[in-house]
C-alpha cells in the first residue's frame, strides 16, 4: 500500500507532464502562427496561416483542457492552490484564448478582416504571455501555507524572472510556429518562416541559458538539488545534448531542409520539458508542496487511471489520423466552397 | 455587505454570468450534431443530393455556435481552481475526475474528429466521413453525461461522506449514479435536442416565409417536426420526474419554485400558486392567483397529498435559497415553454396530416410559420430558465447539504474578481451580439444548391491535396 501511495501520484504526475508537453508542443505552434501573423501585412499570407490552423487549433487546445481536468482530479490542492494565485496570468491566457478561438470563426465570415487579424494574433500574443508568466511563476514557487493554501499577493507572479520565462517562451513559440510553417507552406512564405526560425532559434536560445544560469543562482533550493547526484549528472547530458539539437536546427535551416526544422525544434522541447520536469519533481508547487502531499486519495487516482490511461493511446491514435488526412501544404479556403 | 467588495458574490456572479453565456453555443451544437448525423445519414442511404446539401449548410451555423463554445468554455473549467479553490480541494477526488473524463472521452473526441467533419469532405471517403460526423455528435452528448453527471452530484452527492472538509469518495459508480443523476442526464439531453430542432425549424419556416428554397426547406422543417413528435412530450414527463426528484431530495428548492412559505400537510387537498408576488421581508406572496386543490394533482396525479410539502418557514434564512422570486418565475417560464412547443407539434401535426404542408401549401400557412419563426428562441431561454431554478435554487449549498456556497470561495482580493466580471461581461456581450450577426448572415446567403456533391462510389475520395492556393473569393475590404 506504501508503494502505491508513492507510485500513483509519481505516474500521474507523468500524465500531466505528458499532457502538457502536448499541448505545449502542438498549441505552441498554433500560437506562435499566431504572433507571427502579426508581422505579416499582407492578407493573403495571413489567411493562409490561418487556414493551416483551421482543422487541428481546438484539437490542440483541448490537450489544455485535459490538462487542467486531469490536475483537478488528481492533485486538487494544486489546482486550486495554483490557479487562485495565479489568478491574473490564468485570465490573461484564457482572454487571450477566446480572441484567438473566436477570430478563426468570425474572421470567415466578416468583411472587416483587420479587427479579427488582431484578434488572432494579439489573442496569441496574450494567451502566450500569460502561460510564460505562470510558467515562470510556478518554477519560482509560490508562497503557501502548510496546508498548501495560497498566501501570497495577488502581484507576487510579476519580476524579472517570470518576464524573462515568458520572453523566452514567446520566442519558443515563434521558433515551433515558424518550423511549422516550412512544414506546410511554399515559395516566398516559406522563405519568410526560414529567416524568421533562424531569428527566434537564437533569441530562445539566449533566453533558455540566461534561464538556466539565473535559475540555481536566486534559487539555493534548485541549486544544492541541482548539483548533488544523481541530478548533476542529468544536468551535466541535457546542456550538451541542447547544444547538439540547436546546431542541427540551424543546420538544417541553413540548408532550407522543409522537415527536419521542426523535427528538431521539437526535440528541443521535449529536452527542454524533460529538464523542468526534473527540477520539478517530486514538487507540484516547488519547493513546497510534493505530489505526494497534493494527491487524490489513491482510490480517485486509481479510477481516473482506469478512464483516462486507456484512452491516452485513442486519443493519440485519432489526432494523428486527423494530422494524416490533412498531411501537406496548405491550400485554398479552409471551408471548400 | 458592499457588494463590489464581497469576493462571494463576485465570484458567484461570474459563474453565474460566464455559464448562462456560454450555455448559448453548445446548447445548439450539441442537439444540432444528432441533425447532421440525421440528415448525412439520409443522404449515404438515399444519395438525394438536397440532404448532402444540407449537411453542409447546417454545419456553417454548426461551426461558428461550436467555435464560440469551446473559447467561451474554457473559463468555465478553470474557474473552479481560480474562484472556487477550497472548494476544488474538497471535491477533487470526484468532481476533479469527473471533469477530467469529460475532457479525455468527450471534448477530445468532438475536437479531434471535426476537423475531418468539417474540412474532410474531398479529403476522405463519405462513409469515413460519416464515421466522423457520429464521433462530433457522440463525443458532443458525451460531454452532456459527464457535465450532468457531475452538477447532479453536486444537487444529491452520493458514494462517500465529508471528512475533516474533504469528500471521501467509498465507491465511484455509485457517485457516478446519484440520485440526480438518470432523470437530469435525460433532461438535459431532451433540451438540447429540441432546442436545436425548434432553431432549426424557426430558420426553415422563415425561408419557406420568404419564398427562399421552399422545397428544400420543407425537407428540414418535416425532419424536425419528426423528431418533435417524440422529443415535445417526452422532455415534459421528464420534466415531471425531475421536478418529483426535487421534492423528495431538495424540499427548499421546491418550496422555493412554488413560493410556498407554509406547509402542507399529507392527507388533504393544497392549492398551486399560479402566479405571484414572493416577497421575502413579509415570507408571504404580496398577490397570487391559486388553482384550488392543484398541488396534489401537480405532484401525485390526485387530490390529496400523500406526503406533506415543507413551506419555506421550516428553515432558518440561511438554510434555504433566496431570490424566490427569479426560481418561482424561472420555474414557470420552463415550463411554459415547455407546453408552448408541444403545442406547436401538435397544431404542425394536424396541418401535415390534412396535407397543408406539401411544398405547394406549405408557403400558404403563414400563422404556424411566424409561430415556428417566435419559438426559434424558445428552447435557449427554457433552459437558461431551467438552469437557474437548478442552481439558485440550492443555494445556499455548492455541494447539497454538505459544503456552504459561502464556504467554497477562494480568497481573493474583491478587485481581481470585479475586472474580470467585468471583462467577461463585455467579452461575452459582443461575442453574443457579433454570433447572431453572422449567424444571421450565413442565413440571408442560404444555402448553395449548386454545391457539387462528392461521388459515393469511388473508394478513392474525390480531389486530395490540392497543391494550389485558391485565394478567398469573397470581397476583402481590409486588404492592403
Amino acid at each position: 500500500m506504501d508503494a502505491l501511495v508513492h507510485f500513483l501520484p509519481q505516474v500521474w504526475f507523468v500524465i500531466l507532464a505528458l499532457f502538457l508537453f502536448l499541448y505545449v508542443m502542438l498549441d505552441g505552434f498554433d500560437l506562435g502562427v499566431g504572433i507571427l501573423s502579426l508581422t505579416s501585412s499582407d492578407e493573403e499570407r495571413r489567411s493562409l496561416l490561418m487556414t493551416s490552423l483551421g482543422n487541428i487549433w481546438d484539437a490542440n487546445e483541448t490537450w489544455l483542457v485535459l490538462m487542467g481536468g486531469a490536475l483537478f482530479g488528481a492533485f486538487p490542492l494544486a489546482y486550486g492552490t495554483i490557479l487562485s494565485a495565479l489568478y491574473i496570468p490564468i485570465f490573461m491566457m484564457i482572454f487571450g484564448l477566446i480572441f484567438r478561438a473566436v477570430a478563426f470563426e468570425f474572421r470567415e465570415h466578416s468583411q472587416r478582416k483587420l479587427l479579427w487579424n488582431f484578434a488572432f494574433g494579439a489573442g496569441s500574443f496574450l494567451a502566450a504571455l500569460g502561460q510564460g508568466f505562470a510558467l515562470g511563476s510556478v518554477i519560482e514557487g509560490i508562497a503557501v501555507d502548510e496546508a498548501g493554501h495560497f498566501i501570497g499577493s495577488t502581484w507576487d507572479w510579476l519580476d524579472w524572472r517570470s518576464l524573462l520565462v515568458a520572453l523566452t517562451l514567446i520566442q519558443g513559440y515563434v521558433l515551433i510556429g515558424s518550423t511549422y510553417l516550412i512544414l506546410k507552406t511554399e515559395g516566398d512564405l516559406q522563405k519568410t518562416h526560414f529567416r524568421t526560425a533562424k531569428l527566434a532559434a537564437i533569441t530562445t536560445v539566449i533566453g533558455a541559458i540566461l534561464i538556466t544560469i539565473a535559475t540555481p543562482i536566486v534559487y539555493e533550493a534548485v541549486r544544492t538539488r541541482l548539483f548533488s547526484p544523481p541530478l548533476v549528472y542529468v544536468f551535466a547530458v541535457i546542456p550538451v545534448l541542447g547544444v547538439v539539437l540547436v546546431g542541427l536546427l540551424l543546420r538544417s535551416l541553413n540548408q532550407e531542409e522543409e522537415v527536419t526544422p521542426f523535427i528538431w525544434t521539437i526535440l528541443i522541447f521535449l529536452l527542454t520539458f524533460i529538464g523542468l520536469g526534473l527540477i520539478v519533481f517530486p514538487y507540484i508547487i516547488p519547493t513546497q508542496i510534493t505530489i505526494y502531499q497534493a494527491a487524490a486519495s489513491p482510490s480517485a487516482l486509481v479510477f481516473m487511471l482506469t478512464f483516462i490511461g486507456v484512452l491516452i493511446p485513442i486519443m493519440l491514435f485519432y489526432n494523428i489520423y486527423n494530422y494524416v488526412v490533412f498531411r501537406g501544404k496548405v491550400a485554398g479556403s479552409a471551408y471548400g466552397e | 455587505m458592499d457588494l463590489l467588495s464581497n469576493t462571494v458574490a463576485l465570484s458567484r456572479m461570474q459563474f453565474a454570468l460566464t455559464a448562462i453565456f456560454h450555455m448559448l453555443w453548445p446548447v445548439l451544437t450539441t442537439g444540432m450534431a444528432i441533425y447532421l448525423v440525421i440528415v448525412e445519414g439520409l443522404w449515404l442511404k438515399t444519395r438525394n443530393p438536397d440532404y448532402y446539401r444540407h449537411a453542409r449548410f447546417w454545419s456553417k451555423l454548426y461551426v461558428l455556435n461550436f467555435g464560440i463554445g469551446v473559447a467561451s468554455g474554457l473559463p468555465m473549467e478553470f474557474q473552479f481552481g481560480t474562484n472556487w479553490a477550497p472548494f476544488s480541494e474538497a471535491v477533487g477526488d470526484f468532481f476533479g475526475s469527473i471533469l477530467g473524463f469529460e475532457g479525455a472521452m468527450a471534448f477530445m473526441l468532438e475536437a479531434g474528429f471535426l476537423g475531418i467533419m468539417l474540412f474532410g469532405w474531398g479529403r476522405v471517403h463519405p462513409v469515413i466521413h460519416y464515421l466522423a460526423t457520429i464521433m462530433v455528435a457522440f463525443g458532443a452528448n458525451l460531454s452532456t453525461f459527464w457535465i450532468l453527471v457531475a452538477n447532479s452530484w453536486l444537487q444529491s452527492p452520493a458514494g462517500g461522506e465529508m471528512v475533516n472538509g474533504k469528500f471521501m469518495v467509498s465507491d465511484y459508480f455509485q457517485a457516478i449514479a446519484n440520485p440526480f443523476m438518470v432523470k437530469s442526464v435525460s433532461h438535459m439531453f431532451f433540451a438540447t435536442l429540441e432546442t436545436s430542432l425548434f432553431v432549426i425549424g424557426g430558420i426553415s419556416a422563415w425561408y419557406i416565409l420568404n419564398n427562399r428554397q421552399q422545397a428544400f426547406f420543407s425537407q428540414s422543417l418535416k425532419i424536425v417536426l419528426a423528431a418533435a413528435i417524440a422529443v415535445t412530450p417526452l422532455q415534459i414527463y421528464i420534466g415531471h420526474l425531475s421536478a418529483e426528484q426535487v421534492a423528495h431530495y431538495q424540499p427548499t428548492k421546491l418550496a422555493a419554485m412554488e413560493a410556498k412559505w407554509d406547509t402542507s400537510p399529507a392527507g388533504q387537498p393544497a392549492d398551486w400558486s399560479l402566479l405571484a408576488i414572493p416577497s421575502e421581508t413579509t415570507q408571504t406572496n404580496k398577490w397570487e392567483i391559486t388553482i384550488p386543490n392543484g398541488l396534489g394533482y401537480i405532484l401525485e396525479f390526485k387530490k390529496n397529498l400523500s406526503e406533506p410539502v415543507l413551506g419555506l418557514k421550516e428553515w432558518a434564512p440561511s438554510d434555504r435559497p433566496r431570490m424566490v422570486g427569479l426560481i418561482y418565475y424561472a420555474f414557470r417560464i420552463m415550463s411554459g415553454i415547455g407546453f408552448f412547443l408541444a403545442g406547436l407539434m401538435l397544431w404542425s401535426v394536424l396541418q401535415w396530416l390534412l396535407g397543408n404542408l406539401s411544398t405547394e401549401k406549405i408557403g400558404q400557412q403563414t400563422w404556424l410559420l411566424r409561430t415556428w419563426i417566435f419559438a426559434a428562441p424558445l428552447g435557449y431561454i427554457a433552459v437558461e430558465s431551467g438552469w437557474i431554478v437548478r442552481c439558485v435554487g440550492r443555494q445556499p449549498w455548492t455541494l447539497y447539504g454538505q459544503i456552504r456556497t459561502a464556504d467554497a470561495a477562494s480568497q481573493l482580493p474583491a478587485s481581481n474578481v470585479l475586472t474580470s466580471l467585468t471583462l467577461f461581461a463585455v467579452v461575452y456581450s459582443i461575442l453574443f451580439v457579433a454570433t447572431l450577426y453572422f449567424g444571421s448572415r450565413i442565413i440571408r446567403q442560404g444555402p448553395n444548391l449548386e454545391l457539387p456533391v462528392p461521388g459515393l462510389d469511388n473508394q478513392t475520395a474525390v480531389e486530395t491535396e490540392p497543391a494550389t492556393f485558391v485565394p478567398d473569393q469573397r470581397p476583402l475590404e481590409a486588404q492592403q
